[in-house]
């Protein structure tokens, strides 16, 4: 499947931009000139100057030679500024395919961001980048100055042609019925290359973990097997590199033999010393060096390219728009819960246990939540299918009516706002920060947000809303303070914070949290300190058996894992200072990364 | 001085590793480079012959004997060098290996994974080659000057052309090199710039996906472009420059010689054979500068090599071969410093007797050295003064093996290591049962119980494969690691090192396996690194380090009452 991929991807690059392709081939027909007449003149000359006796006549022809071959080198730099007009558009349309793909799947149903795609961007694209100019080169190179040649060898005499030509045909056809192979072993290669490379990326990260607990020989096993592997694979290549080397000679020297072996007979014939001089100057100095050229560059950097596009192309699908998105969806009818969650279960795979089953729940307009609970039982995920990033296996979720399955990503945005732990604040200004969810929020609403969840003096720090925002200086908290203040001028109805203020100190949380209960509209906060819990008007607690709701009050009444977890908060042994504040004991809960 | 000489014995090794295959690839070498020398010389001859009417076959059957000998060398040059480069670089990157294991925790730690996956992985390849380089670099030059020779003693003039020809083509690459730089430079950090803005979109991606806004931060990550695209263009164009350059002066160079000799031949200086010579000399001659830029691999595997021995250089730990004496795990710490990297103390002094089968809790300030103390007490590396005793022996005089099950080690942020969530619970464990059971069952009797004991059995089961779950593919938050790093020091039969290991736990499930691993019947030593008040007070004795000194060891109620204790935990109680 993937061969043709590449195959076809790269017919694509040339046939778009045929223009340039045909301005490449004009260029590099000048450029064969010294090619097509380099035998010819020499065989004039030595003929009719220097055999002759006539030195001015000889140097004559080589001046006109040198005069071809200036015309050629200046054809030279022009074919390399066509090459450029060539890939470089080629680059852009594969980092575009890159950056799809990677935001895409970073996005999309548990989709899990990881740095790949940036190596991606960086290396492989650039190796395609740089392979495929070579490529273009040598096959152009070898089509224009092979054919020049054996058109010049013609000239001088058919039967040379001839002679010449079907060694070098049968060079061609090894190496192109070895270039198949080739491909497979280069991409094994490479695979082998990469295994190695995470197996042993793994084992020294690991470094201190396996020491402790005395796995050395297992773990050194398991990479030296990554090692040997490789070292196969390298042999393979070897092997590869020698059948280039055979199909080069044939095709390379082949046709001198020939040549020599047939001169005796070719001169009984009537072929001049001269002839015999320029047949042999066009198989040494431009046959050979583009056999050479084409063989190394496609058994080189042609097969790079293969793999490395391939690899391109395999991990960056052009996004498919599945068709549930666009669905129109009912206008609701009248009074609708907020949030209205049915049956809902989702697990992460077929084996697996279900981290939700069955579950149901019901927020009206208004209402403000809190979600706490042990790490690791499904709070995170909860919100991700409340918002709709994530499909359940069964049930249904409905915000404000409408089934969040059926609404398009870009429109759901209208309906809730999520705001994970890891926030996002992109390089741009503060003003392009604070503006990602609600475009047109003008001065004087930024600044009242801003004033209200206490982000003011971080503003100011920053140099104001026009500023710009190096991400990368920002502490964790700062970035997440950015996020809540966008969050807050979204004209989404439903908030949901997951764990989006655990950077922040205890006071500042206990501000963001109340000014997101003041704010028009339902709040869902998965809780990270238990004093979230006690703000929420409504608590949902996870627990081994199961989600429970209710109040604080009456958790601590109904629910063992409840009282658990503000227990141990509170209620450090005997020992510890009385006047632990909820805040401090909460710091425990730091449940995990959702 | 010494470095210097250690990776040139290093290279030296490298190249005896390449064993058969460098010998092999000297020969053919050699070989083919005599041919290559021969060729044009046999060739004249032929042409000679052939024009001179001479039917005798002599001179074509020798070109074609050299022929056949340089399509054979090469041939098996390609596959000595190919095959005795793989030996030496798989050779060179097991030695690494092994020796990257034998070394203690702070040496390696000292190297970020980065960089020795780039060394092991990298930079042995590239030394590997050490054998090809040298043997190569030195002949390959052989047929080139050798030309240059024969051209001076065919005709000194002709030599002379070629030679001026050389310097000339030289030149122009030397400017080439300091133009594009710049070029290079500008579409670097284009491509960094739009590489970072790809890198935070991917960091932002639930935000993206929740904002539906995909698409507009692809616009936005790819904005700079036509920048990019101006950079490239830019390089295009020097490089047009550099070959028109090159391909004007490289045929300009054979055109030159070409009338030299026909001037030559004109006057019967040199017959037309070895006017053919003199171009097939010209022609090898001027590849003088593309074998020169060959001995820039002999350059990189010498840089290589520098790389590789440095860690090669740093000395292992010594192993004992003692059997641990009888005992349930009782710790000693004499006199133990530690001094970090910059020789500034990290532990002073410290004496430290820990009764078996209790718990002990290791609490101050961050920087007071606790991970210091954890790691010397389980032998990551051995303290740089004094010594650790386990039961009556000394650790650096146990047989490792026997001291790997005695004591176990968890930490703050685990590493995973292993194919499956199972082998890296069992990571601890015999192989035997840290392998995955072939009878179906999900975990093997150990592992299981771990699991159970570390109350991590509930998240396995929720993932999506259960305990073959592929580490990689886990999606487990750093709490669930945690647990599963606990679970894989479980097996320590008389010391469990506890450095921080439950600070991303929730309380409740903390007080359970606290519960489990505080159990009479565990009857093992407990060193547990802690922030929290109450691990403190649930300890029998803490252990209280102040700027690398022993400050106190006491219980927790009886340390309270000290106020600088109680700022150890936060000034208002606030952990951390």
């Amino acid at each position: 499947m993937s061969r043709p991929d590449v195959g076809r991807t790269t017919w694509r690059a040339l046939r778009a931009r045929r223009r340039d392709v045909g301005r490449l081939c004009a260029w590099s027909l000048v450029e064969s000139l010294p090619a097509l007449l380099a035998g010819l003149v020499v065989a004039r000359a030595v003929d009719q100057g220097f055999l002759a006796g006539r030195f001015a006549v000889g140097l004559t022809w080589l001046a006109g030679l040198a005069v071809a071959v200036l015309v050629g080198a200046l054809a030279t730099g022009r074919v390399y500024r066509s090459l450029g007009d060539l890939v470089e558009p080629f680059r852009d349309e594969l980092a575009g395919l890159v950056v799809h793909g990677a935001l895409h799947d970073a996005t999309g149903a548990g989709g899990r961001p990881d740095s790949a795609p940036v190596a991606r961007l960086t290396h492989h694209v650039e190796i395609v980048r740089d392979t495929f100019g070579g490529l273009v080169m040598v096959v152009r190179g070898f089509l224009f100055t092979a054919g020049a040649a054996l058109l010049g060898l013609l000239a001088l005499d058919p039967t040379v042609a001839a002679l010449v030509a079907a060694p070098l045909l049968v060079g061609l056809a090894v190496f192109a019925a070895a270039l198949p192979a080739m491909l497979t072993h280069q991409r094994a290669q490479v695979r082998a290359g990469e295994a190695l490379g995470r197996a042993t990326a793994t084992a020294l990260a690991g470094h201190r973990d396996v020491l402790a607990c005395g796995a050395e020989q297992r773990t050194v096993a398991g990479v030296d097997r990554r090692v040997n592997d490789h070292a196969a694979a390298e042999r393979t290549l070897a092997r590869m590199s020698a059948l280039r080397s055979l199909s080069l000679g044939l095709g390379g020297w082949l046709p001198v033999v020939v040549l020599l072996l047939a001169a005796p007979w070719l001169v009984r014939r009537g072929l001049s010393t001269g002839a015999v001089l320029g047949a042999l100057v066009y198989v040494t100095t431009s046959l050979q060096p583009a056999l050479h050229a084409l063989v190394q560059g496609l058994g080189g950097g042609g097969l790079r390219y293969a793999v490395t596009l391939e690899r391109i192309l395999r991990t960056c699908r052009p996004p498919s728009h599945s068709g549930s998105a666009a669905r129109p969806t009912p206008e609701p009818a009248g009074d609708c819960p907020a949030v209205r969650v049915a049956n809902l279960t989702f697990r992460y795979g077929p084996r697996a246990r279900p981290i939700l089953a069955d579950f149901s729940m019901e927020l009206p307009e208004g209402e403000h939540l809190a979600v706490v609970g042990p790490s690791g039982t499904g709070k995170s995920t909860l919100a991700a299918l409340v918002a709709g990033l994530v499909q359940p296996e069964h049930g249904t979720v409905h915000l404000a009516g409408r089934p969040v399955a059926a609404v398009a990503p870009a429109d759901r945005a209208a309906l809730r706002v999520l705001v994970p732990q890891e926030a996002y604040v992109f390089s741009g200004s503060l003003a392009d920060n604070l503006r990602y969810l609600s475009p047109d929020a003008d001065g004087p609403a930024i600044e009242t947000a801003l004033a209200v969840l206490g982000a003011a003096p971080l503003a100011r720090r920053l140099g104001g809303l026009a500023a710009p925002v190096d991400p990368a200086t920002l502490s964790a908290g700062e970035r997440q303070l950015i996020a809540a203040v966008r969050a807050y001028l979204a004209p989404a109805p439903l908030v949901i914070l997951d764990e989006a203020t655990c950077h922040l100190d205890p006071t500042l949380e206990a501000t963001v949290e109340w000014a997101f209960a003041r704010r028009p509209g339902t709040l869902v906060v998965i809780a990270h300190r238990i004093s979230s819990a006690v703000r929420a008007r409504r608590v949902l607690v996870f627990d081994e058996d199961g989600p429970m709701v209710g109040g604080h009050q009456e958790l601590l009444s109904r629910s063992p894992a409840y009282r658990d977890l503000v227990g141990h908060w509170d209620g450090v042994p005997a020992a510890s200072p009385g006047h632990v504040d909820a805040d401090r004991t909460a710091a425990g809960v730091r449940s995990g990364h959702g | 001085m010494r470095t210097l000489a250690g990776e040139d014995r290093l290279l030296l090794r490298v190249v005896r590793d390449g064993g058969g295959w460098t010998a092999m690839l000297v020969v053919v070498a050699l070989a083919g480079a005599a041919a290559e020398l021969a060729l044009p010389a046999v060739l004249g001859l032929a042409v000679d012959a052939a024009v001179g009417g001479d039917a005798s076959p002599r001179w074509p059957v020798v070109a074609c004997i050299l022929v056949v000998t340089l399509l054979v060398t090469d041939v098996l040059g390609d596959l000595a060098s190919g095959y005795g480069a793989a030996r030496a670089t798989a050779r060179l990157r097991r030695r690494l290996l092994r020796h990257l294991f034998a070394l203690d925790v702070r040496t390696v730690r000292r190297y970020p994974v980065g960089d020795l996956v780039g060394r092991l992985a990298g930079q042995a390849a590239d030394a590997g080659q050490a054998g090809t380089a040298v043997a190569l670099g030195g002949i390959a030059v052989l047929p080139p000057l050798g030309s240059v020779g024969a051209l001076l003693l065919l005709e000194p003039v002709l030599g002379l052309t070629l030679l001026t020809g050389l310097a000339v083509l030289t030149v122009l690459m030397a400017t080439f090199v300091t133009d594009a730089s710049a070029a290079v430079t500008g579409y670097q950090r284009v491509l960094g710039t739009i590489a970072g803005r790809l890198q935070e979109a991917l960091g932002g991606s639930r935000t993206i996906a929740a904002a539906g806004t995909t698409d507009a931060e692809c616009a936005r990550v790819l904005a700079p472009l036509p920048q990019l695209r101006g950079h490239g263009r830019l390089g295009w164009r020097l490089l047009a420059r550099a070959n028109a350059r090159v391909a004007a002066v490289a045929p300009l160079l054979q055109v030159a010689v070409v009338a030299v000799g026909g001037y030559a031949l004109t006057v019967g200086w040199l017959t037309p054979g070895q006017l053919v010579a003199a171009v097939q000399y010209a022609a090898l001659g001027a590849g003088l500068g593309a074998v020169l830029a060959t001995l820039n691999r002999l350059v990189r595997s010498r840089a290589a090599a520098r790389r590789i021995a440095e860690p090669l250089s740093a000395k292992a730990r010594p192993d004992g071969v003692e059997p641990l004496r009888p005992g349930v795990g009782h710790l000693r710490l004499r006199g133990v410093g530690v001094r970090a990297d910059d020789d500034r103390p990290i532990l002073a002094a410290i004496d430290l007797d820990i009764p078996a089968g209790s718990t002990v809790a290791v609490v101050g300030r961050s920087g007071a050295g606790k991970s210091a103390l954890a790691a010397v007490a389980g032998r990551l590396y051995d303290p740089d003064t004094g010594e650790v005793l386990l039961d009556g022996v000394p650790l650096t005089r146990l047989d490792p093996a026997a001291m790997r099950r005695a004591v176990g080690h968890a930490f703050d942020r685990p590493v995973l290591v292993g194919e499956t969530v199972h082998d890296a619970i069992g990571l601890g464990l015999p192989e035997r049962s840290a392998r995955p059971p072939s009878t179906g069952a999900p975990a093997t009797a150990a592992v299981l119980a771990a699991a159970r004991a570390a109350q991590v059995d509930g998240v396995v089961s929720r993932l999506p494969d259960g305990f073959r779950t592929p580490t990689v593919a886990a999606p487990l938050s750093g709490g669930e690691a945690q647990r599963i790093g606990l679970a894989r020091a479980l097996h320590a039969e008389r010391l469990l090192i506890l450095d921080d290991a439950m600070s991303s736990l929730d309380t409740a499930t903390e007080h359970r396996i606290a519960q489990t691993l505080t159990s009479p019947q565990a009857g093992r030593t407990r060193l547990v690194v802690t922030h929290r008040v109450a691990t403190a007070a649930a300890a029998d004795l803490v252990a209280w380090l102040d700027d690398g000194r022993l400050r106190a060891l006491a219980p927790h109620r009886r340390l309270w009452a000290d106020p600088d204790y109680r700022a150890v935990f936060g000034g208002d109680g606030v952990l951390r």
